[in-house]
């Protein structure tokens, strides 16, 4: 299925990504333009999540004489002015023209040492949109990870960080996972620090936000041999799998967590009881008829049913996540119907 | 104003055909301008005595494009003719056709495109849009294709033809084909090849330029062959050529040949 995730530039999908490193800075190599409306973007979401930071994205700047004759020249200047503002990691963008007129990023950047600098292919005109930017972003910052043993602990992969429920969704999984004692090794990456990254392969498991992230958990399978789940828990049965699948990844015996899991999803459906006998139909956000399996389980758990006259519930895209996930979307249901 | 472009293979004597031509032109009283559009800068050599004249992108690279004079890049040269050379990024790095068209704009900007025939002598094969500059609305309407009876030089003039004829289908392009102009390497019936290659891709044999020594003679003492030896054949030549352009009313829509059609040509005419 086509999401708006599929479309959009490349170059945003990347920047949702280098800009949540601590202490970084990312550079886009093109004309100011690409920057501005990047940052114009991220700026508004922080600003809508009351997140006074201010993204730290710089530009080239590149004019017509820079096409000409190459923009290398203004790319080196670029990261040095970055390098002046002590960043944990520069970050660089390659942009349509650049991309374009061949300069070679990657050679520019590793004539760098002492601060990271990481180029990461963004010309969005090679194809892909904001999530092809998302994955190449993940991919080219897992050089920075040093090869060491695993340890019992688990890597999230592919957090949607501009999402608006990405602190809930954070939280429950890690919920889960104290809940059978497996700690978060490395967030990659939201929030995250250079030497969060550098220890992204000791996870001995990664979890993807969504089975779209699968490209780069084969990817990360291969380089540092770290199993994989496909995604984030939805739904009541989909959060007793994933408690299943994480004990099996480290051998645990998980029965305990999943019998006191039950029970805690037992007594939210317990807790919103006044929706039994209700009759309802799902919509999207544009109010037009939806079907969703999770939805549908999740609504016969609570003992609802499904009918084209009942009244019309929200199916919400992204899907709230986990045991904690189904009590919002009870909460709101509940709203919508009345109850 | 009469606009005129030379278009062929590197190395295939595009320059020297051009210089010679405007030279030629010079000397019938016409006022000639030659404009190199080719990161090596070297078209107008001949015309100016040897002398590299700083490019327009050399001047936009020292100064920016706001501060440049049609003094600045300019320059006369044999019998008046005024030589422009677009110049270009280093090789392997930037836009090289950029170069192309941005020269294009602050030639326009500074009003310096004007004289009884410019001459624009272009890189050896259209690789992008911006070689295609010259082509485009406004500036050359008559394209020569200058070519040798090799098969890869008749080759890289029927890819020229592709450029000619996809950019002469747009509406209000006035670019035409103006004929085919044989450089020889002195083959065996290399004229007779080339004037078959001019008729079927829809155009004609403008003139067959023997080979001479005295190219080779004027070169190394840095003057077209009109200029060093005015009395020799091959100025007559060059003379005859210039002679032809002025008087040439051909504008064909050319049609390029496929490539087995263009090897079975060049293999009839194999000795």
């Amino acid at each position: 299925m086509s999401t708006p995730r599929d479309s959009g530039c490349t170059l945003t999908g990347a920047l949702s990504v280098t800009t949540e490193i601590e202490g970084s800075v990312t550079i886009i190599h093109g004309p100011s333009g690409c920057a501005h409306h990047n940052f114009s973007l991220l700026h508004a979401l922080c600003a809508g999540r009351d997140d006074p930071r201010l993204p730290r994205v710089l530009s080239t700047d590149l004019a017509e004489t820079d096409i000409i004759f190459g923009g290398e020249d203004a790319l080196d200047a670029a990261i040095r002015r970055a390098a002046g503002k002590n960043p944990s990691i520069i970050c660089v963008l390659s942009t349509c023209v650049t991309g374009a007129i061949g300069d070679d990023v990657e050679a520019v950047c590793r004539g760098f040492s002492g601060i990271p600098v990481i180029s990461i292919p963004t010309a969005g005109f090679l194809g892909g949109g904001f999530h092809q930017g998302h994955v190449q972003a993940l991919m080219s910052l897992s050089s920075l990870a040093e090869d060491d043993g695993k340890i019992p602990s688990a890597n999230l992969v592919g957090e949607k960080t501009l999402e608006t429920e990405r602190d809930e969704h954070f939280n429950e999984v890690r919920r889960l996972l104290a809940a059978i004692g497996i700690p978060i090794c490395t967030r990659f990456v939201c929030r995250t620090s250079v030497g969060e990254i550098s220890r992204l392969s000791r996870g001995g498991c990664n979890i993807l936000r969504d089975p779209s992230m699968e490209g780069v958990g084969r990817f990360l399978e291969e380089r540092f041999g770290t199993p994989f789940i496909s995604s984030f828990p939805i739904g009541s049965r989909g959060t007793i799998q994933f408690l299943e699948e994480v004990g099996r990844v480290f051998s645990l015996d998980v029965s305990g967590a999943i019998a006191e899991e039950e029970a805690r999803q037992a007594r939210i459906f317990h807790e919103f009881r006044s929706l039994r006998g209700k009759r309802v139909r799902f919509c999207d956000p544009f109010g037009n008829r939806t079907d969703s399996e999770v939805c549908r389980e999740v609504a016969s758990a609570a003992g609802m049913s499904v009918h084209p006259e009942g009244y019309p519930v929200p199916v919400p895209e992204p899907f709230p996540v986990g045991t904690e996930g189904i009590r919002r979307l009870l909460y709101r249901w509940r709203r919508a119907c009345r109850a | 104003m009469k606009q005129i472009a030379l278009y062929g293979k590197g190395g295939i004597g595009k320059s020297t055909t051009a210089a010679n031509l405007s030279a030629a032109l010079a000397c019938r009283g016409l006022d000639v301008m030659q404009i190199g559009c080719d990161p090596k800068r070297d078209s107008t050599r001949m015309l100016m005595q040897g002398r590299l004249i700083p490019t327009v992108m050399d001047l936009v690279r020292e100064r920016g494009d706001t501060d440049i004079t049609r003094e600045d890049i300019v320059y006369e040269g044999f019998m008046g003719v005024r030589c422009v050379e677009a110049g270009g990024p280093e090789p392997g790095v930037g836009c090289a056709g950029r170069g192309i068209i941005a020269t294009f704009q602050i030639l326009e900007r500074l009003g310096a495109l004007h004289a009884d025939v410019v001459v624009y002598d272009v890189l050896g094969d259209v690789v992008c849009g911006g070689f295609a500059m010259p082509m485009r609305e406004g500036y050359a309407e008559e394209v020569y294709l200058v070519t040798s009876g090799e098969l890869m030089s008749l080759y890289a003039a029927n890819n020229i033809c592709k450029a000619i004829s996809r950019l002469s289908s747009r509406s209000r392009s006035t670019c035409r084909l103006a004929g085919v102009i044989c450089n020889a390497k002195n083959l065996p019936r290399e004229e007779e090849l080339v004037a078959e290659f001019a008729k079927r891709i829809g155009s004609f044999l403008v003139l067959y330029i023997p080979r001479d020594q005295v190219v080779q003679q004027a070169e190394l003492n840095k003057k077209t062959v009109v200029e060093y030896a005015p009395s020799s054949n091959q100025a007559a030549v060059y003379r005859e050529l210039a002679s032809r352009v002025m008087d040439n009313r051909r504008m064909d829509i050319p049609v390029p040949l496929g490539i087995e059609d263009l090897e079975n040509l060049a293999y009839e005419y194999s000795p």
